[in-house]
């Protein structure tokens, strides 16, 4: 355990000299953005979801209860930016305890079905409410916090860093504290887990309130950082499915796999997306801009990250039961 | 110590326990022996909560019959449920420290207690449970029961799935954590292993209790050796 300390200190030393390196890149600074968002995203549904074994499918549904309550507080109030925060961790564990109370009370896949239901009626709720700017969506066009400058990106970089880096915290303790091998008893066998007297309805519901709430705070500091939300953007069947796969390329149940997972498809997307393999064969002279490779590949693999995703998720799922993270530590568990 | 009369339970509309009385007295070990579809597995899970039942039970004098499966095991029964049920993923002792979990002031003298019945598990600390043998298997869902320091320990079909020589290892310390003083209601289908360590037995047929008697008595009753030892 204290290794594991050691790594998340070294990492959050490491991630944090980056933008000294980096100097003015907002390209590159906005990927690693991206990175340490659905990192934390990630991490956050895999204490539910990789340490009590529950899959939750509708975790846009918490990041977008953060994302919404923050925009709508800033631009309707002037209630200062972290006491927003707090209102959509409170809006995103209140909606956590609704679905588990009721669905937890169910067993196998029924909670992974309900979760979708409850995240698709946030969406549609979001998207029909006046409040909520309906279809158009939350412009917050006036922000300030303390003297940050919030049209750079380093403040952001820094939030999601932090935010990444709590998450890990809080992963690393609860997974070794009594709740955490509570979770994991009913992970592996809920009967079991019942008969050793384990509450199993009582710690669900926190594991998924734990992680609803991290996920809200991903949601706000998003909201804030782009300026701009709508439902497709924050409260997708999309995005909650990409928190899934994140998770479970790098490692479902591992403290690393998640950021691993993040560091692997948004840097993957965006290579797919700017036509990376494209440029490259251009750029070392194999064919020439105007061939017809580099069109197929700009008119098409440019479109295709979605494809792409799909059959890393097959490969992984038939190949590495355990992720990326299991083809290195076969062994070790965290 | 446990008291259960008419006790009915079942699952959905599908009635399983028809009016079953019992009793289970302090020390004792008693078996419960019955057919595939007896109604046995039902019963104990009826005792510890997971299925819900109505009737009278009490346990300590306390009813029991309404409380949830947590606060059961909090009152001191534990259930060892069929199949063995331990955590595959987790270590040896990683699986009875969770057996631990409700009184984790006691885990060291219990562990050595449990380490002495089972020296197998003491010699294998950090093997994961699920690369173990059924036998080992069994002992390790056994000791995780036995770490929650329980009054009375219900086990399911402990020889379930093992060969004679284990079935006989594992009854034998059946026997021992009786005689430290834990009391022990016993399912099994293995009738002549369970009834001849048992102080007392029930025979329980669709749902009912047909015969009840000394562990001596039922073994040598006409219609248990005709029913179940093919004799």
């Amino acid at each position: 355990m204290t290794k594991q300390w050691t790594g998340i200190a070294t990492f959050a030393a490491l991630a944090a000299s980056v933008p000294f390196f980096l100097g003015d890149n907002p390209y590159i600074a906005d990927i690693l953005i991206t990175m340490l968002m659905m990192a934390a995203l990630a991490s956050a549904w895999n204490i539910v979801g990789g340490y009590a074994g529950q899959f939750s499918f509708g975790h846009a549904a918490y990041f977008g209860a953060g994302a919404y309550t923050t925009s709508i507080l800033l631009t309707a109030s002037s209630i200062a930016l972290p006491l927003c925060i707090g209102a959509g961790i409170l809006a995103a564990s209140l909606i956590a305890l609704l679905t588990g109370a009721i669905v937890f009370r169910l067993r196998g896949h029924y909670f992974a079905l309900a979760s979708i239901a409850v995240a698709e009626i946030v969406r549609l709720t979001a998207h029909n409410l006046e409040i909520t700017g309906g279809a158009q969506g939350l412009l917050i066009t006036d922000i300030t916090f303390g003297n940050l400058d919030l049209n750079s990106k380093e403040p952001f970089y820094f939030a999601m860093l932090f935010l990444l880096v709590t998450t890990l915290a809080i992963s690393l303790l609860v997974r070794h504290s009594r709740a955490g091998y509570f979770l994991l008893a009913i992970r592996e066998d809920q009967d079991a887990a019942a008969s050793l007297g384990i509450n199993l309805y009582l710690w669900k519901n926190m594991a998924l309130v734990i992680s609803a709430a991290l996920a809200s705070v991903a949601g706000s500091i998003y909201a804030v950082y782009i300026r701009f939300i709508d439902t497709s953007a924050v409260l997708s069947l999309r995005l909650s499915i990409e928190i899934i796969l994140t998770t479970i390329i790098g490692g479902v149940g591992t403290l690393w796999g998640p950021v691993l997972g993040a560091a692997l498809l948004v840097s993957l997307a965006e290579a797919l997306r700017s036509n990376l393999a494209g440029e490259l064969l251009v750029n070392s002279g194999i064919i020439t801009e105007a061939s017809p490779i580099e069109s197929f590949l700009k008119n098409n693999l440019a479109h295709a990250h979605v494809l792409v995703y799909g059959i890393i998720t097959v490969l992984c799922i038939l190949n590495l039961p355990k992720g990326i993270l299991g083809l290195f530590r076969r062994k070790q568990r965290t | 110590m446990l008291e259960i009369r008419n006790l009915n339970a079942g699952y959905g509309e599908m009635p399983v326990l028809k009016s079953v009385s019992l009793s289970v007295s302090k020390g004792e070990i008693l078996s419960i022996v019955g057919s595939n579809g007896a109604g046995k597995s039902t019963l104990l899970k009826s005792i510890s909560g997971v299925v819900r039942a109505s009737g009278s039970m009490d346990f300590l004098g306390a009813p029991i019959v309404d409380l949830k499966p947590h606060e059961i095991v909090r009152r001191g029964i534990v259930h060892v449920p069929e199949g063995r049920k331990i955590f595959p993923e987790l270590t040896v002792s990683e699986n009875l420290r969770m057996g631990a979990f409700l009184n984790p002031q006691h885990y060291r003298s219990r562990i050595e207690m449990v380490f002495d019945l089972f020296p197998r598990l003491a010699e294998r600390p950090n093997q994961l449970g699920g690369t173990m043998s059924g036998g080992e298997q069994q002992m390790l869902a056994i000791a995780r029961g036995l770490m929650g320091d329980p009054k009375l320990l219900m086990l399911d079909e402990p020889s379930l799935g093992l060969s004679p020589l284990y079935a006989e290892t594992v009854f034998r310390s059946i026997g021992e954590i009786n005689r430290n003083g834990v009391t022990v209601l016993l399912v099994e289908q293995n009738v002549f292993l369970s009834l001849s360590i048992s102080n007392r037995g029930y025979v329980i047929e669709t749902g009912s209790v047909v015969l009840t008697g000394s562990g001596q008595e039922l073994l040598e009753n006409p219609q248990v050796k005709k029913a179940f030892l093919g004799m």
